[in-house]
C-alpha cells in the first residue's frame, strides 16, 4: 500500500511564487521609491487592495466555474451614485438606502445569470452591455456631477479606520475568509470546482449547475455593490466616474492569484496574494514618478508577463478543462 | 438468480428500428460481454436500461419486479449504474471528491455543515481497497492514469452500492498496461456480486473478464452463449453477419 505523503501541488507553486514576488516587490519599490516604505502609505495601498479585493474574491468563483463578469466599474459606480440619489434626492435614511442599493446588486447579478442560464447568452456579452450601461446611466442622472452625501459617522466609520487599520480592509479580511472557507470546507464550493471542472460530469451526479453560475454572479454583483457604497464613505458622494477600470484590476488580480480564466483552477489565497501585488505595483508606480498615463501602460506590461508566467506554469500540468457545457 | 430480465425489448425512433425484440438475461456476479457493430444497437440499448430512453414495446423486470425508468435517476435509484467512456470526472477534483460528489460525508460544526475530508479519504481508501486499486484518494484526477479514472468511477458506483454497472467501452483510450488493470477492477466487482455489462469492440478484453457474451446485429440479438463456448472468431462473424446466429 503506499502511503499518501503531502506534495507541492500547482498552486501551491503559484502561490509560493507570488509570495515572492510580491516581497521582491515590496522591496524593490521600499529601496528605490521615497516614501514607500512609510506606515500611511502601505495603508494606503491596503485600502485600496481592499476595495479590489472585495469583489477579486466573489470573481474566483465566476472565473472558476467558467464565467466572467467585466461589469465590475461602472456596476461600483452606478451603485455609488443610486446609494447617493436615494439620500440626498429622495430622503432615504442610509441604512435603507443602502439595503436597496445591496438588493439593486443582487439583482443584477441574477439577471446575468439568467440570461447566461435560460437565454445562453455568454456572460462576457451581458457584462459588457452592463459596463456601457450602468456608467452611462450613472453618467445620465447625475449629469456627471458629483451627488455630496455623507454624514460624519457613516464617513468616519465606513471611510475610516478601525484600530489603526481601513474599515474596509476589515470588511475584506472577513469577506476573504468568508471566501476561502467557502472554496475549501463546503458542498457549496467543491460543486463551483465541480462545474468549472467539468460541467456535463456535474451535472450527472445532479449538481445543479445554472444554480451554481447565478450564485457566483449574484456574488460579484452584490460585492460591487458594497465597494459602490463603501466609495461613497470615503470620497463623501456619489460619483459617476469612480471604479474607472477597476474591472481590469479585479480580474487581473484573479488571474495573476493563479485562476484559470478557463475555469476550473483557482484559489483565494491565490487572489489574495494577486490583489496586494496589483494594488503595490499601481503604488509603487507613482511613486517612481512615472507619468500617470505611461503607468498605465507599464501596469499592463507587468500584469500581462505575470499572468503568462502564471498560465504556463498551470499549462504544464494542467490539460486544460475537460467536458463541455 | 437473475438481477436483471429483458423481455421482448423493442425502440423504434421514427420509422428506425433500433432495437427489435431483444430477450436478455444478466445473473447477479456475472459480467456479459455486450458486442456489435456500431449503430447495431448496444447503446440505445444502455441507455434504455440506465433510463435515457423508453422502449417502445416489451418490459424490463429488475429483481424480478417489473420496473419503467422514465429518467438515469431512477434506475440509480434501483442500483443500476452506468460508467461512460469520457466517464464523467471533473479533472481539478481529488479522487475522493470525485466520489463523493453531492454525497459528502459532514460534520456540524455550529450552524456550519462542513465536508468531513477524514471520514471522506478514509471511506475512499477503503473503497479502493475493495477494488484492489492504489489509487491515492487525496490525488488530483488530472495527474491520474486511464486505469486509476476507472479506478475512481468505479469506485463512485461501489459508494451508491451498485448492483448493476454498465461500462461504456472501459478499455477503448488506454494504454495496454491499464488495460490489465481495468480488467482487474471488473473481476473485482464481479467477485463483491455486481454484475457487469461491458460494452466493448476489443474482443480481446471482453474474452478476458465476460461469462457471457451477446451479439447484436441491426438491432437484433443474433448470439447469447457463454464465453467459454465461443470464440473471438466465432463473435467476429456474427458481428459481421458472415454467421447469421449462434
Amino acid at each position: 500500500m503506499t502511503t499518501s505523503k503531502p506534495k507541492v501541488s500547482v498552486s501551491n507553486i503559484h502561490e509560493l511564487g507570488l509570495l515572492i514576488a510580491c516581497i521582491l516587490v515590496l522591496l524593490i519599490f521600499s529601496f528605490t521609491a521615497p516614501n514607500f516604505f512609510t506606515e500611511r502609505n502601505l495603508l494606503s495601498i491596503l485600502r485600496s487592495a481592499s476595495y479590489v479585493g472585495l469583489v477579486a474574491f466573489p470573481m474566483t468563483f465566476v472565473l472558476i466555474s467558467r464565467e466572467i463578469d467585466i461589469s465590475v466599474g461602472p456596476s461600483v459606480a452606478y451603485s455609488g451614485v443610486l446609494f447617493a440619489c436615494l439620500i440626498k434626492w429622495y430622503g432615504f435614511s442610509y441604512p435603507l438606502a443602502a439595503v436597496v442599493v445591496l438588493f439593486w446588486g443582487l439583482f443584477i447579478g441574477y439577471i446575468v445569470g439568467i440570461v447566461r442560464t435560460k437565454l445562453f447568452v455568454p456572460t462576457f456579452i451581458t457584462t459588457l452591455a452592463l459596463w456601457s450601461a450602468l456608467r452611462g446611466l450613472a453618467l445620465w442622472q447625475t449629469d456627471g456631477v458629483p451627488v455630496m452625501v455623507g454624514s460624519k459617522p457613516f464617513r468616519y466609520f465606513f471611510g475610516g479606520d478601525i484600530l489603526g487599520l481601513p474599515t474596509v480592509s476589515w470588511i475584506m479580511l472577513i469577506v476573504f475568509v468568508i471566501f476561502w472557507f467557502l472554496s475549501t470546507y463546503t458542498v457549496l464550493g467543491t460543486n463551483i470546482y465541480a462545474v468549472g471542472g467539468n460541467p456535463k460530469a456535474a451535472r450527472s451526479v445532479g449538481i445543479n449547475v445554472d444554480r451554481i453560475k447565478i450564485y457566483t454572479l449574484i456574488a460579484t454583483s452584490f460585492f460591487s455593490a458594497v465597494v459602490g457604497i463603501l466609495f461613497v464613505a470615503r470620497v463623501s458622494s456619489g460619483n459617476s466616474t469612480v471604479g474607472e477600470g477597476m474591472e481590469f484590476d479585479v480580474i487581473a488580480a484573479v488571474v495573476v492569484g493563479g485562476t484559470a480564466l478557463g475555469g476550473a483552477v483557482g484559489r483565494m489565497t491565490g487572489t489574495l496574494l494577486g490583489v496586494i501585488f496589483i494594488a503595490m505595483i499601481g503604488n509603487g508606480l507613482v511613486h517612481w514618478g512615472i507619468d500617470p498615463d505611461l503607468n498605465k501602460v507599464v501596469r499592463g506590461i507587468i500584469i500581462f508577463l505575470a499572468v503568462v508566467i502564471n498560465s504556463n506554469l498551470t499549462l504544464k500540468s494542467n490539460t486544460g478543462p475537460k467536458g463541455d457545457d | 438468480m437473475t438481477i436483471l430480465n429483458l423481455k421482448n425489448i423493442s425502440k423504434n425512433f421514427g420509422a428506425i428500428v433500433a432495437l427489435d425484440g431483444v430477450s436478455l438475461d444478466l445473473k447477479e456476479g456475472e459480467v456479459l460481454g455486450l458486442m456489435g457493430d456500431n449503430g447495431a444497437g448496444k447503446s440505445t440499448l444502455i441507455k434504455i436500461i440506465a433510463g435515457n430512453f423508453k422502449q417502445s414495446d416489451g418490459e424490463m423486470l429488475f429483481e424480478d419486479q417489473n420496473v419503467e425508468f422514465n429518467k438515469p435517476m431512477d434506475a440509480r435509484n434501483k442500483g443500476i449504474e452506468v460508467v461512460y467512456q469520457d466517464l464523467a470526472l471533473c479533472d481539478n477534483l481529488t479522487a475522493a471528491s470525485n466520489i463523493f460528489l453531492t454525497r459528502e460525508p459532514k460534520k456540524k460544526i455550529g450552524p456550519f455543515g462542513l465536508i468531513d475530508f477524514t471520514k471522506m479519504f478514509e471511506k475512499a481508501k477503503q473503497l479502493f481497497a475493495e477494488l484492489k486499486s492504489e489509487t491515492l484518494p487525496n490525488e488530483t484526477v488530472r495527474m491520474m492514469s486511464g486505469g486509476q479514472r476507472q479506478a475512481v468511477a468505479l469506485a463512485r458506483t461501489k459508494l451508491s452500492k451498485a448492483k448493476v454497472v454498465l461500462l461504456d467501452e472501459p478499455t477503448a483510450a488506454i494504454s495496454v498496461r491499464q488495460v490489465a488493470e481495468v480488467l482487474e477492477l471488473i473481476r473485482q466487482l464481479k467477485k463483491q456480486g455486481i454484475s457487469v455489462v461491458i460494452i466493448s469492440h476489443r474482443m480481446p478484453d471482453v474474452f478476458a473478464v465476460s461469462d457471457r457474451i451477446a451479439v447484436l446485429r441491426r438491432g437484433k440479438l443474433v448470439a447469447n452463449k457463454l464465453a467459454k463456448n465461443s470464440s473471438p472468431e466465432e463473435v467476429t462473424a456474427l458481428i459481421t453477419g458472415a454467421i447469421e446466429t449462434a
